[in-house]
């Protein structure tokens, strides 16, 4: 029973001796067999497990009590570990449990919304895409650095999303200085780090579990059909002087084609009668391209084993992942496919001596149309018009050009990269508490891709086909990276006179990564079958001898670190930390390499102060803690930085000289010569909480964090310079913005056990300082800046006659709306507010000083990211729910997915649904009156740049909730599960990106609004699984 | 001491590390070429040349190439108006334009680091091409300074590579008076001129040689003499009145290198006439044939399948031409444009009357043998053997060779499709020309063609000897009139030029050639055919704007709109067509009532050239964008600057021109 007398089902009783076990039932109760010396293991879940000797009794009541997590958890840091009551830095622990039948792709996206202050973003749903991951928001503005956490796997760095989801034990995200200084200017935004699963002392234990997915779009546009968006069309070409795009007699072909009473999707050409009319101006087809394109529905399924167990010497644990995810596309499908083996042992050598040995393999296939571009994602709409024949008459797909026929028939991109970890690591302890450790990690890294273009054909009216995209060729290419880290680190931790407790922890490490690739690409694909680089002509479809093209190259960079960390603490109660580091990177020149990174935390366990005593009942755990800390910024983009690149290139020339692509140069570059570290300064201040025996928990952390000398945008100079002008380290960025988590778990009193999770976290950037925008610049960084501003001018409204248009334009007497663009403006046009007063709408001269009539209309950073977790549990039924999401967050859509008819003209412009809700003025207008209509008129090229200005009106609102992840389970009863020798099997049904709340219009998903191209992306999805899980 | 080795191994390691540090941190970059070991060697300079060949204007992939780049003027109709003939409706930027410096920078990087090495014998290879790259290198800095000066006038020199730094590129951004800018661009070509062989090294003049050079400068000579003489007294030449370079310290006391400007014409009239007899004497025209091939076993007139041949090599009238080939990626639609529609460009109607007959009448003179237009052919009938070869005619052939391929094709011309709506199939104005055509299938698939584009054509050279003459002196001397007599003779039409001067009525050109005037004011008629003969030899060749420009040949426009007119639609050619709509939003055609002739830009009565092109005297040239100002300013005052705006134009972005 526990603490308040309730009993407890499903708790295990076992003989110590040997394997003889039971189990509590409903009521608490339980029967085992054993000799009345021996000793009983009684364990629970959320108990802390109890021995208790039997001594002679036959009946024997125990009380169990609940797990004191919080005082006891250790957490995993830098080179070590912790328990979290003595932590001081900011530090958030992900459990396993997060990543339990999650139906989705890879470990960072399960990651997304459950620590605070981890920020997950994935903007698009392609099987290859890869969330983006920062911690805190934006480091450094991404000019030639990178502000990616450094991911670390055991020690080892490595890539996230190639881990099976499964073997992680837990996650520990460093965030502030002081937590992640020992790594230094590896880490100046921040660690992730990764502890694996290992074996344990005891019984083997073999885990098989599954998960079938049925995966659907989360949001796919929806197009007009092809009378509207003729009508559209026209409307835009006409409104704006232009003729028609769609002639009366085509308008009566379409209508009859989408009443039935006309078969054929396309004409014949007139001047040219044995073939289709190009589409663009013969078509007739209604068409949505996003249907075509995209399927409806597909299946996905993954399959996980491990088996761990082990005895007092040697530890063991293997596991093995199998997933296969089926992609969207219609036409030869993507598909995605990843395989990785782990295994661990774990040896004692002698006494004080231990050694471990830990390989990893990954690799993940994957396979998609080669013509699966960004591409794509640009034309789509603007060239998928619905009247466009996706099939011509007589069946064949029809390309002129559409998309549809080069993702079919044009080839296919295959990739195959490979991950092989592996790593030793040898502890030794020749005193109590002095830990040595040396460690060998090693990965290497091989990615090979492989692509084919295929001739294409269209088919003539008779059917016969006809020549479309000639050139065949086939690309092969290979990229290694050999990465290898060797850390030495020694560790002794003392007590003096019981309350003075110190460790000290120093070594060093190294890291030495090569990189190499080779690719080629030859003409003349023989067989289309065999799209293989031997089986090439070299020539092209005319036999012209063609060049194939190849490259080849060698980078590589070091790294080399120092460092020390000293704690102490008085008696659990004060607590301080003391970290330094020495680093020496390769990017930088022998004077220019080497940095300093310190950083100093301390904290106060109030709750473990004497005059506490009173109130710990209610409040168990009140810590506070400080922390600051300044780290250095190697990771530029380039790896060798500081040199100058002549630009060359092998047979690239566009102007052929003999016939063949000629060898180019170009001018170099500049490169300053005053780049330097960027160095990066936290101050974090927290409070840890936990109230009522640690049923609520909760813990606050605000921080600031200055990127002093980043390396930022080029300053801006006279362009007589003729040249890009060289980046320098010339910003400073201040980040800012709190983390909160809260946490609470409880029991009713059916026995129905709840725990809910809240995190909530911000970060807000400034440019505190950018000397260089010499003229104030609204398009540049400049001081006070907040980054994600996003400038536009205020609309009064959408003028619905010309009088009120006339009347508003009277109000502006020195200018109107003239310098918004060309073209009167009159009924259906937008109006805007005269901010300045100053007699007409313009924008100034773009500077602080004069901006015109523009303001900050909003900021399109994600601020107020929240995930909540809803777990419960009654009688072996488990239920979880998270939401993840982001609260605050305005963009502004300028591409044609948004506005339909652009100002980009005809050519980049598209008719989706939302689109028909524009103005049209005619009372008897095919489509109807719209007077309140959300889109201005339509207008085709310049004449639309007076109503698609950056303007208050079309402002999105791309904050969100969504029900990322939905699961209900059921636990077989261990005694049933018990007889066919399981010790526990679990069935589940789990869904992801279910429900979404958003104000966002239908054209985007909230969360991808920044992938793709404007917008449009390869949309993520929504999934229904369901799997088993059984442990033997 | 079983313990010991394992302490060692770490101590050892440590030690290590220690010791080789500076070998394991210096990585420097395996897999890239630095600048001090680059432009060393004679295939160095040729790679760099050939990548800056993208100045040159030359076909793109998806429409008529080079062949459009005279629409927006007098002689070919685009399938949209321009607004630089709408005045307020052409706007100053707020940045970017054609104040640029990116080729230049190209140049001044490369002419730095080589003239150096160059002078002390550092460079490997071949002494002669060595020099002829280093030539093409000077003739592309003088092609991307004569450009700068076209778009903008005045502007600042610059020779050599700048400071990242703020103060020092203020100090470089003073504009020079364009007459200097084109001293210094003749300069370059001198150097040019000599350091270029007759024959560039890759045997085919898809690189520059020496008689481009030549006949680019006496283009540029010929520019800036008429430039300065018919704009002489405005604030377009320098000192003139209210010139804004006079504003600024610098160019208060600006000379001209001659004296005077007359004196600085003269040396250049002289400049241009040099040049371009240097290649007029020695480059001969082209054969025309004088036929028109309608069936594969018909002779092919060199003089029209030259435009639109793969490879160019074969006619040693173009100095300079960019190859193509579909197979590795470079590739135009040329020939689809050709044989159908123009891409939506169409000849004008003013353009297709400056033709005269071929006996060299003009079509109003009385015994011209003008047969009138009430057709295409009727056109066609007796005229200058250029426009007889290169307008189209309905039932013409357009295709002869492996006529089962191409996707494109066009085989037959069909009659004028003026009411389709895109400017693939539109035929703008009736009038297409078949400038560019090949006859072989293989080059109609859709942005497929191989065919070949001209940059410099020799029969130039001979016109701007003619013209720079005549303005020198008033009179043709010999030269002049022998070339004149090659171009006539080759376009059939009688060489007896004087007859057409004694017949032209210089009322009746005024009302289809703006080049019948200058400033305003209606030129002689000896000058005006002249000018009428370069217009029609270098049909939609891309020069008709320049031209028109330095002869200030749009003032006219201000007071008296030009309508753009094509073929005469309201004859019994209307009979062609079932689907004309006119007078409405939605219509197709022009209203009979404005005019019997086509009116492309007025039909739907919201184009905003709907009552005709307009002009602006600022539109001569082009804006300079506001960020420009704004960078090289002190404290916000943007007088402070040394850029100047152009005349007639605004100190602001998105502003109209003021006069």
């Amino acid at each position: 029973m526990g603490n308040n007398h309730e009993p407890i089902a499903d708790a295990s009783i076992q003989v110590k001796r040997s394997n003889t076990g039971a189990f509590t039932n409903m009521a608490g109760e339980f029967t085992i067999n054993a000799l009345a010396t021996d000793t009983l293991l009684i364990s629970a879940v959320g108990f802390e497990m109890k021995e208790v000797a039997i001594n002679g009794r036959s009946e024997i009541n125990e009380t169990l009590n609940v797990t004191n997590k919080q005082l006891n958890e250790v957490v995993v840091v830098g080179y070590g570990t912790q328990k979290k009551v003595n932590l001081t830095g900011a530090v958030s622990v992900v459990d396993a449990k997060t990543f339990e039948s999650r139906p989705v792709q890879n470990a960072a996206q399960m990651l997304q919304g459950v620590a605070p202050g981890l920020n997950i973003t994935q903007t698009a749903g392609s099987l290859e895409d890869r969330p983006s991951i920062n911690i805190r928001g934006v480091g450094t503005i991404g000019q030639g650095s990178s502000g990616s956490p450094l991911v670390l796997i055991d020690g080892a760095e490595g890539d996230i999303n190639t881990i099976n989801p499964q073997d992680i034990e837990s996650i520990s995200v460093l965030k502030d200085a002081a937590s992640s200084s020992i790594y230094g200017t590896r880490a100046p935004f921040g660690v992730i780090l990764v502890t694996t699963k290992r074996g344990s002392k005891g019984r083997s234990q073999i885990n098989y579990n599954n998960n079938l997915r049925n995966s659907s779009p989360v949001l796919l546009p929806k197009m007009m059909n092809a009378l509207d968006f003729a009508t559209y069309f026209n409307e835009a070409s006409t409104n704006g002087g232009g003729g028609l795009v769609f002639a009366p007699e085509r308008i009566e072909r379409i209508k009859d084609y989408m009443a039935g009473t006309l078969k054929e999707s396309v004409i014949i050409d007139p001047n040219n009668t044995d073939r289709w009319h190009e589409g663009y101006y013969g078509g007739n087809d209604n068409v949505d391209w996003y249907k075509a394109l995209f399927r409806d529905n597909v299946f996905s399924h993954e399959h996980n084993i491990s088996v761990s167990g082990g005895n007092n010497s040697v530890q063991y644990y293997v596991s093995g992942q199998y997933l296969k995810q089926d992609g969207l596309m219609q036409f030869n499908q993507d598909i995605f496919k990843r395989y990785t083996v782990t295994g661990r042992i774990t040896g004692k050598i002698n006494e004080w001596a231990t050694i471990g040995y830990n390989a990893r393999f990954a690799r993940e296939d994957y396979s998609r149309p080669s013509k699966l571009t960004n591409t794509l994602f640009t034309d789509l709409a603007r060239q998928g018009w619905p009247t466009l024949p996706l099939y011509d008459p007589n069946g064949y797909l029809f390309s002129s050009p559409s998309p549809a026929l080069g993702l079919a028939e044009g080839g296919q991109d295959i990739r195959q990269n490979d991950w092989m970890y592996q790593q030793v690591h040898l502890t030794l302890e020749p005193i109590k508490n002095w830990k040595i450790h040396a460690m060998v990690n090693y990965r290497v890294r091989n990615n090979f891709r492989h692509w084919d273009a295929l001739a294409t054909y269209n088919h003539d009216v008779n059917g016969n086909p006809v020549i479309y995209d000639r050139e065949s060729h086939v690309h092969e290419d290979a990229w290694r990276e050999n990465y290898n880290n060797n850390s030495f680190y020694t560790e002794y931790a003392r007590s003096f006179a019981a309350v003075h407790n110190v460790k000290f922890t120093g070594g060093m490490q190294t890291e030495y990564n090569r990189y190499r690739d080779l690719g080629v690409s030859r003409n003349g694909i023989i067989l289309p079958g065999q799209p293989v680089i031997d089986l090439t002509t070299g020539t092209t479809s005319n036999g012209q001898p063609a060049t194939p093209s190849v490259n080849g190259k060698y980078q590589e960079w070091t790294n080399l670190g120092y460092f020390g960390r000293i704690n102490y603490d008085y008696d659990g109660r004060y607590l301080l930390e003391l970290n330094l580091r020495r680093d020496a990177a390769s990017r930088f020149r022998e004077d220019k390499r080497w940095f300093w990174s310190p950083s100093v935390s301390a904290g106060w366990n109030i709750a473990s102060e004497k005059f506490w005593n009173r109130y710990s009942d209610v409040v168990n755990i009140f810590k506070l803690r400080g922390s600051y800390g300044k780290l250095g910024n190697q990771n530029t983009t380039d790896l060798y930085p500081t040199y100058v690149v002549m630009p060359v290139g092998t047979s690239n020339g566009g102007w052929l000289v003999g016939g063949v692509r000629p060898n180019t140069a170009n001018a170099p570059g500049l490169v300053s010569t005053l780049l330097t570290w960027e160095s990066v300064r936290t101050w974090n201040v927290g409070v840890d909480l936990a109230f009522l025996s640690g049923r609520i928990t909760t813990s606050f952390d605000y921080f600031t964090r200055y990127t002093d000398n980043m390396v930022g945008p080029a300053p801006e100079l006279p362009v007589i310079l003729g040249t890009a002008v060289p980046r320098t380290n010339n910003t400073f960025l201040k980040t800012y913005g709190f983390e909160w988590e809260l946490g609470w778990n409880g029991k009713l009193k059916n026995g129905m056990a709840l725990d809910a999770r809240l995190v909530l976290s911000d970060a807000v950037s400034e440019v505190t300082d950018f000397p260089q925008n010499f003229t104030g610049s609204i398009d540049q960084y400049r001081k006070g800046q907040k980054l994600g501003e996003i400038w536009g001018y205020e609309t009064i409204g959408i003028a619905k006659t010309q009088k009120e248009m006339d009347d508003h334009l009277a109000t502006l007497p020195n200018g109107g709306q003239v310098a918004l663009g060309p073209g009167a403006p009159g009924a259906g046009d937008i109006m805007y507010r005269d901010l300045n007063g100053d007699g007409k709408i313009d924008a100034g001269a773009r500077t602080v000083a004069n901006s015109g009539d523009l303001k900050i209309i909003g900021n399109n950073t994600p601020r107020y990211l929240i995930g909540f977790t809803l777990n419960a549990n009654w009688k072996g039924f488990d239920f979880r729910a998270f939401f993840q999401g982001v609260l605050k967050r305005d963009v502004f859509m300028d591409s044609y997915y948004f506005w339909g008819a652009s100002r980009s003209g005809l050519w980049w412009s598209a008719g989706l649904e939302e689109h028909k809700d524009y103005f049209r003025a005619d009372e008897n207008h095919t489509l109807g009156q719209n007077l309140d209509s959300y889109y201005p008129r339509p207008l085709f090229g310049s004449f639309a740049d007076k109503n698609q200005q950056y303007q208050t009106r079309y402002l999105l609102d791309a904050s969100y909730v969504r029900l990322k992840n939905l699961q209900l389970g059921y636990t077989l009863p261990a005694r049933i599960t018990n007889k066919v020798s399981v010790s526990k099997m679990r069935v589940y049904i789990a869904g992801e990106n279910l429900v979404t709340f958003t104000n966002m219009t239908k054209l985007f998903d909230p969360e991808t609004i920044v992938g793709g191209w404007g917008g449009n992306v390869y949309p993520l999805m929504k999934v229904m699984s369901a799997g088993v899980s059984v442990n033997f | 001491m079983n313990k010991l080795k394992y302490y060692l191994l770490p101590i050892a390691v440590l030690a290590f590390f220690g010791s080789c540090k500076k070998e394991f941190l210096d990585k420097e970059p395996i897999s890239t070429i630095t600048p001090e070991s680059y432009l060393r060697d004679e295939s160095h300079l040729a790679a760099y040349a050939i990548a800056q060949y993208g100045v040159f204007p030359t076909h793109g992939q998806w429409d008529y190439g080079t062949f459009a780049l005279d629409a927006n003027t007098d002689n070919l109709a685009a399938f949209g108006y321009h607004s630089q003939y709408v005045p307020g409706e052409l706007r100053t930027g707020q940045a970017g334009g054609a104040w640029d410096f990116s080729t230049i920078f190209k140049c001044n990087y490369f002419l730095n680091t080589v003239l150096p090495r160059w002078q002390n014998n550092e460079i490997t290879g071949n002494a002669t091409n060595i020099n002829h790259y280093i030539g093409e290198m000077y003739f592309i800095r003088a092609y991307e300074y004569f450009s700068k000066v076209r778009d903008l006038g005045d502007f600042p020199i610059i020779k050599t590579i700048l400071p990242d730094e703020i103060n020092a590129l203020t100090e470089a951004s003073k504009r020079m008076p364009h007459a200097e800018v084109v001293r210094f661009i003749i300069t370059d070509l001198d150097s040019a001129i000599t350091l270029l062989q007759e024959t560039a090294p890759d045997g085919k003049r898809n690189r520059i040689g020496k008689a481009a050079a030549q006949l680019f400068k006496s283009r540029v000579a010929l520019y800036e003499a008429t430039w300065l003489k018919y704009f002489k007294g405005t604030a377009f030449v320098p000192n003139g009145p209210d010139w804004p370079g006079a504003q600024k310290e610098y160019n208060k006391n600006y000379q001209f290198q001659a004296g005077s400007i007359d004196d600085e014409v003269n040396w250049l009239l002289d400049q241009a006439m040099d040049a371009a007899a240097a290649v007029a004497d020695r480059i001969p025209l082209v054969e025309n044939t004088g036929t028109l091939p309608q069936t594969a076993s018909d002779p092919l007139n060199p003089y029209l399948v030259m435009f639109g041949d793969v490879d160019m090599s074969a006619y040693p009238e173009i100095l300079l031409w960019r190859s193509y080939n579909r197979s590795l990626g470079i590739s135009n639609n040329v020939p689809v444009a050709a044989a159908y529609s123009n891409d939506g460009n169409g000849l004008t109607r003013g353009y297709v009357e400056s033709f005269v007959m071929a006996n060299g009448l003009p079509i109003y003179a009385a015994g011209s043998g003008y047969a009138g237009d009430d057709y295409i052919s009727d056109v066609r009938e007796n005229r200058d053997g250029r426009l007889w070869l290169f307008l189209k005619e309905p039932g013409q052939v357009n295709l002869l060779f492996n006529t089962s391929q191409g996707t494109h094709k066009t085989p037959i011309e069909p009659t004028p499709n003026i009411t389709a709506t895109a400017a693939t199939s539109k035929y703008r104005t009736g009038y297409a020309v078949r400038k560019g055509i090949n006859y072989d299938g293989q080059q109609y698939d859709n942005g497929q063609s191989s065919t070949g584009c001209i940059v410099f054509r020799a029969v130039e050279a001979y016109l701007n000897y003619m013209e720079a003459n005549y303005e020198r002196h008033g009179a043709l001397d010999g030269k002049a009139q022998q070339y004149w007599k090659a171009i006539r003779t080759r376009a059939k039409v009688d060489p007896d030029y004087a007859k057409t001067i004694a017949a032209t009525d210089m009322n009746q050109e005024a009302e289809n050639d703006w080049g019948a005037y200058s400033a305003g004011q209606l030129v002689d008629a000896t000058l005006y055919n002249i000018r009428r003969e370069r217009r029609c030899e270098l049909l939609n060749e891309a020069l008709r704007d320049l031209d028109l420009r330095r002869w200030r040949a749009k003032d006219q426009l201000m007071n008296t709109p030009y309508h753009i007119e094509g073929f005469k639609l309201w004859g019994p050619m209307k009979d062609w067509y079932s689907d004309l709509n006119y007078g409405t939003a939605n219509g197709n055609v022009s209203d009979p009532a404005r005019s019997e002739y086509l009116r492309p830009y007025e039909i739907t009565g919201k184009e905003t050239v709907y009552n005709g092109y307009s002009w602006a005297m600022a539109h001569y040239w082009q804006p300079i964008a506001l960020q420009h100002f704004q960078i090289t300013a002190q404290n916000g005052d943007l007088n402070t600057s040394p850029i100047y705006q152009n005349p007639g134009w605004p100190l602001g972005a998105n502003l109209g021109a003021l006069y």
